[in-house]
């Protein structure tokens, strides 16, 4: 299928999703001597919406780049963005494309996108582990980096009280720096 | 079950994870029917140093670039690399032209060093020990090189945000010529050695094969990709920093041999011919090089000020030695470190084209078959046989199973 | 230095408990022929039950603790543990870490200890014959 603009992309999504598109964005950079351009492209939806708009991006590109998975701790909040990348293979026409998803922390559950991409199980594992998000409908769901014996309920990336705090190995005399403390 | 009927199950061999020789541990569990392995399941976590943990909570992002440094010891240069990439994203740092040639220079040196070392390791694996000391030989021209411009062997600390902190001055032209110059005369040698040699051809040809769509679905990255005829490059496809500028091809087997099968032999042309072509970007960008600065910032408190004011986030994505890097790095107003951020190295995709790869092999073949994906993580040692119908365990250390490896050879050269 | 007592080659075992590569890489690096560490008699060998010297790097990941005190009661008497890198001997940049069981001497007995990140091949050859001169005296029956 044609390679379609960055703004194209954009209005095909919010055709597809209709109000399931919450927010948009292109970045661009000029780079190096000749100034070449660095683009990439930020869509964010409902987590109602989110299956859809995977459909939509496999029919983009036929086997599409899925990246990584990463989650912020916004508070009350988990922000999941898929980071995918389309029209690979050729000279300076892939775009990565960052899928968006705001989870409220009461109910951290996402559908699996292993059936259409199968290389995405280990990061569903270790959004699973380190974050606390249940991918629902996931095949294997056992820990992947995290040792067997660190007691559930512990999650990693989580900036309150279920971060791993207890097990740090603190050197006697220190007290540990935490994000939000000064100097 | 009435007695005297037996029942033909499979056995279980759990591979790992510690081992002799280069790798890091990781348990391989290879369900065998007789001699061919079924199945595979790759148990990780014996590196787990909580590196993005220390990020996010403890390190200022300064000393965030050096922890990311010592992420992996072989390639040095890529994870400061995206994490540099991401965060002049997000705070909008501008990077002088020069500072991106040097940048791309490190990177290249990188990937010779790095394909070098895992010739030799594949050597090794299959029997050839003077093909291993051979290659390290010539590798250590490299990290003479490698230590004259930047300082050190490994870890070089060379990178910062908005620049590097060393140049390449006029005098030191005239020795990284000479460098070049060696690697170009023998090249030709290794090339011999490692795609016309009768043995390697034997051991090497239609083993650990990996088809293009099992590749596109389980999404390979790097060599391991190429050599299955997936053509993704990020220096090809997206370029970042001075590859913008150059005319970097994405490099598979059927430059050489006209068809893609996918197998270790594949991956051996792939990554010879990367050898050559960054001895090529490097002599191009040392032409090109335009002169000026080579740090947008270079008083520490206002560096470390900006970052602790900036708000917002930024993707690197680098083409690392064994495939796609990427990090992804969100930055919040006020907070003195990094918000979130996300590292993905190439290994963690392409460990999941082992069990692909290990299908219907030998066990002999295990050991070549699984180094050909060059891991970050690796290999065998302690092996621990299981009969099941009758209980009895057999223990063969790395010797045996290495011993298994190169009778298989000794047995194809008669 | 009169070694004498060893009448054969030193066997080494080397064991990664979650280290970055980069002493593992040097370590390889000292057996290839520019620097040669074979014309000493050092040897890797890939059974601790064959070794002399344990060589270790990394700092120790929660999963590998057991492995660490397996292959140490595995490694006959007399032994010498020798620690390449600075991860393993006091942490350097993963000190607080929750994954973590600390630096290696907090789980083993540590003789000698090679510093930098990476060390260099030539510190580390350093670091082995002074482990070799250490296991001459307990071979002889020496205090140490």
């Amino acid at each position: 299928m044609e390679k379609l603009s960055p703004k194209a992309i954009i209005d095909s999504f919010s055709e597809k999703l209709g109000d399931g598109l919450v927010g948009s964005s292109i970045y661009e950079r000029e780079i190096a001597v000749k100034k070449n351009k660095f683009r990439s492209l930020w869509i964010e939806v409902q987590s109602s919406a989110f299956r859809a708009a995977v459909l939509h991006v496999c029919q983009l590109q036929e086997y599409p780049h899925l990246a990584i998975i990463s989650c912020s701790d916004l508070g009350s909040e988990v922000e999941l963005i898929y980071h995918f990348t389309i029209y690979y293979g050729q000279r300076f026409e892939e775009l990565s494309l960052g899928l968006k998803v705001k989870l409220p922390k009461t109910d951290l559950s996402i559908p699996t996108v292993t059936d259409l991409i199968p290389g995405a199980i280990f990061t569903e594992r270790e959004i699973q582990e380190m974050m606390g998000v249940e991918v629902v409908g996931i095949p294997d769901g056992r820990r992947l980096f995290i040792d067997e014996d660190v007691p559930e309920g512990i999650y990693p990336w989580r900036k309150d009280e279920t971060g791993p705090d207890k097990l740090l190995r603190v050197l006697p005399g220190r007290k540990p720096k935490r994000h939000d403390e000064k100097g | 079950m009435a007695v005297g009927e037996t029942e033909k199950t499979t056995y279980t061999i759990p591979v790992g994870p510690v081992h002799p020789a280069l790798k890091e541990p990781i348990q391989l569990m290879l369900e065998v029917d007789g001699e061919r392995v079924v199945n595979t399941d790759i148990l990780v976590g014996q590196v787990h140093r909580s590196i993005e943990w220390l990020g996010m909570n403890r390190n200022n992002p300064v000393q965030t670039l050096y922890l990311a440094e010592r992420i992996c010891g072989i390639c040095n240069i890529c994870h400061p690399f995206c994490l540099a990439i991401g965060v002049e994203q997000a705070a909008n740092i501008p990077v002088p032209e020069r500072a991106e040639y040097i940048r791309v220079i490190a990177a290249e040196m990188e990937r010779i060093h790095s394909h070098i070392l895992w010739a030799g390791v594949a050597a090794h694996e299959i029997g050839f020990d003077t093909v291993f000391y051979l290659t390290w030989r010539v590798r250590e021209e490299i990290m003479d090189l490698i230590e004259y411009i930047f300082g050190n062997r490994v870890t070089k600390g060379v990178l910062q945000y908005g620049g590097v902190r060393r140049d390449i001055t006029a005098e030191q032209l005239p020795r990284i010529r000479k460098s070049l110059d060696y690697y170009k005369s023998i090249y030709e040698h290794l090339r011999r050695i490692l795609l016309e040699d009768k043995t390697v051809k034997m051991r090497t040809r239609n083993v650990g094969v990996l088809s293009t769509e099992d590749a596109l679905k389980l999404l390979t990255v790097g060599p391991t990709g190429r050599a299955s005829g997936v053509p993704k490059d990020v220096r090809q496809d997206q370029p970042y920093s001075a590859y913008a500028d150059l005319d970097v091809e994405a490099i598979t087997p059927d430059m050489v041999t006209g068809t893609v099968v996918g197998d270790v032999y594949d991956r051996i042309i792939v990554r010879l011919l990367e050898i050559k072509q960054s001895v090529e970007i490097i002599e191009e960008c040392l032409e090109k090089m335009p002169a000026g600065p080579i740090m947008s910032e270079t008083k520490m408190p206002r560096l470390l000020r900006l970052l602790t004011d900036a708000a917002g986030e930024g993707i690197g994505r680098v083409e690392a030695p064994r495939g796609e890097d990427i990090h992804y790095v969100r930055l919040e107003a006020g907070s003195e470190t990094l918000g979130t951020w996300k590292v993905r190295a190439p290994t963690y995709v392409n460990l999941l084209a082992v069990p692909a790869i290990l299908q219907d092999m030998q066990i002999a073949d295990v050991p070549i078959a699984f180094a050909s994906i060059d891991p970050c993580q690796s290999c065998t040692n302690r092996v621990v046989v299981t009969d099941r119908a009758t209980g009895r365990k057999s223990i063969l250390d790395y010797q045996e199973l290495h011993r298994l490896s190169v009778e298989k050879t000794r047995d194809l050269q008669r | 230095m009169n070694l004498k007592a060893f009448n054969r080659a030193l066997w080494v075992y080397h064991l990664n408990t979650g280290s970055c590569n980069g002493c593992d890489i040097e370590i390889l690096a000292v057996l290839t022929p520019r620097y040669d560490a074979e014309r000493f008699g050092v040897m890797l060998v890939g059974s601790p039950r064959h070794a002399d010297v344990l060589l270790v790097t990394g700092p120790v990941a929660r999963s590998m603790e057991a492995s660490v005190r397996r292959i140490y009661a595995q490694t006959p008497d007399p032994k010498v543990v020798i620690v390449v890198g600075n991860c393993g001997t006091e942490g350097d940049v993963f000190h607080e870490a929750y994954s973590l069981v600390g630096p290696v001497d907090q789980i083993i007995p540590v003789d000698v200890y090679v510093l930098g990140c990476a060390p260099r091949p030539e510190a580390i050859i350093h670091g082995v014959v002074m482990a070799w001169a250490k296991l001459e005296r307990l071979v002889k029956g020496e205090v140490v």
